[in-house]
């Protein structure tokens, strides 16, 4: 299940957005050919997740990794939009882009996405408390 | 609690298909501008020179515009400021189109004030910094912009004196003959007047003569100066010429003759 989960993402995340980017990359290649890489380290983030999360199915680990997914997710954002004014050069032209509301966007996805991965993780451990409760009470 | 998870999970879809689609349909519309130039043009008035950039802009994308401001800078190699000239265009809805026209202001009055003199003789390459600046769909501001060098032909370019000649005229003065000449390198015309002073070596002015010009762009002028000049016993020093013309005044230009 696991490795076909993997399969899925890879060519969700990969395969299809790297088909965009190298047509793309024919009308500015200065521009999107440096994409390929941050697009390379993206899926290697969500497949490691994906399918340590997929392995570790039904035990506190899947949460955790979950939330460290999110973390993650952050501060790769971050990095990747360069703090969210991203500066470009391509064909003599200088371009600068103010992305710091869409890097905001990006941001609040991934804080309710770890809001929900706590909330699970919660919800995970209360459940198996209750179910170990309920063992241990008197028939 | 599960209904507070599957409800952020729902808020997490909702927000990605929001940023998705916002995405696609802003490179999208950033694909659909239409940006024209028409040919640059000139006006001179009142010690300004100002180059006219037309331009239109058409806006097929989904998304409004706002906020567009067109600025050029000019330098000279040394970093001296030439001339700081901005448009802006506060809105250009989605599926409109501007026609607006980018002023290029340089004013040689300002220049001859400003240390830049020399560019009313020497020809020199100024840099040209252009950015566009504006708002794409209300929250992302871009900043495009592009250095180019752009020539600037001296008004005043090659100006001479040639060897003066003194010719007889009655017994206080002779007739001083002073060969006189310019190229206009400039994109402007020149009309006015130029003034000369002749000072001997006693730093005494001596004589002078106005003499009316009307040079065209990329055009040379040449004529002869004639003075009347008192007999002071003493020899020429310089002349020195004094510029009012209708793009600016300047002098004086001191000349050396002998």
């Amino acid at each position: 299940m696991a490795v076909v989960k993997g399969l899925l993402w890879f060519v969700f995340l990969y395969v299809v957005p790297m088909f965009i980017v190298s047509s793309l990359s024919e009308f500015a290649p200065e521009i999107f050919s440096s994409y390929g890489n941050l697009l390379l380290v993206f899926v290697a983030i969500i497949l490691f997740f994906v399918v340590a999360s997929e392995l570790t199915s039904g035990t506190i680990f899947q949460h955790a990794f979950n939330i460290g997914k999110a973390l993650i997710l952050m501060i790769f954002i971050v990095v990747a939009l360069e703090g969210g004014i991203v500066a470009l050069d391509f064909q003599g032209f200088h371009l600068v882009a103010d992305l710091r509301i869409y890097l905001a966007m990006l941001l609040t996805i991934d804080l309710v996405g770890l809001a929900k991965s706590v909330l699970q993780a919660i919800n995970f451990l209360s459940e198996k408390t209750e179910s170990q409760l309920s063992t241990l009470s008197p028939q | 609690m599960r209904q507070a998870i599957r409800a952020l999970g729902w808020a997490i879809y909702i927000l990605w298909l929001v940023i998705i689609v916002f995405t696609v349909t802003a490179v999208y519309s950033a694909f659909q501008l239409g940006l024209d130039f028409d040919d640059l043009q000139t006006s001179t008035s009142e010690g300004t020179v100002t180059l006219l950039l037309p331009f239109s802009l058409e806006n097929n994308g989904f998304y409004d515009i706002y906020d567009l401001n067109i600025t050029t800078i000019l330098k000279e190699s040394n970093g001296a400021l030439v001339s700081n000239s901005s448009t802006v265009v506060p809105l250009i809805s989605s599926g409109n189109k501007i026609n607006a026209t980018h002023n290029i202001s340089i004013s040689l009055e300002n220049m001859t004030s400003a240390g830049l003199s020399r560019l009313l003789f020497y020809d020199t390459d100024l840099d040209m910094e252009m950015s566009f600046a504006l708002r794409y769909a209300g929250v992302i501001p871009l900043k495009i912009g592009r250095n180019f060098t752009m020539p600037w032909g001296a008004p005043l370019g090659n100006l001479t004196i040639g060897d003066v000649a003194v010719n007889p005229y009655n017994s206080t003065h002779v007739r001083a003959i002073l060969p006189f000449s310019f190229e206009n390198h400039s994109f402007f015309s020149l009309n006015g007047a130029v003034r000369t002073e002749i000072i001997n070596t006693l730093d005494q002015q001596v004589g002078g003569t106005t003499t009316l010009i009307n040079v065209p762009p990329q055009s040379g002028y040449s004529t002869q100066f004639m003075v009347l000049v008192s007999v002071s016993g003493s020899g020429f020093k310089e002349a020195r010429l004094y510029f009012d013309t209708s793009v600016f005044s300047y002098g004086p230009v001191v000349m050396p003759i002998g």
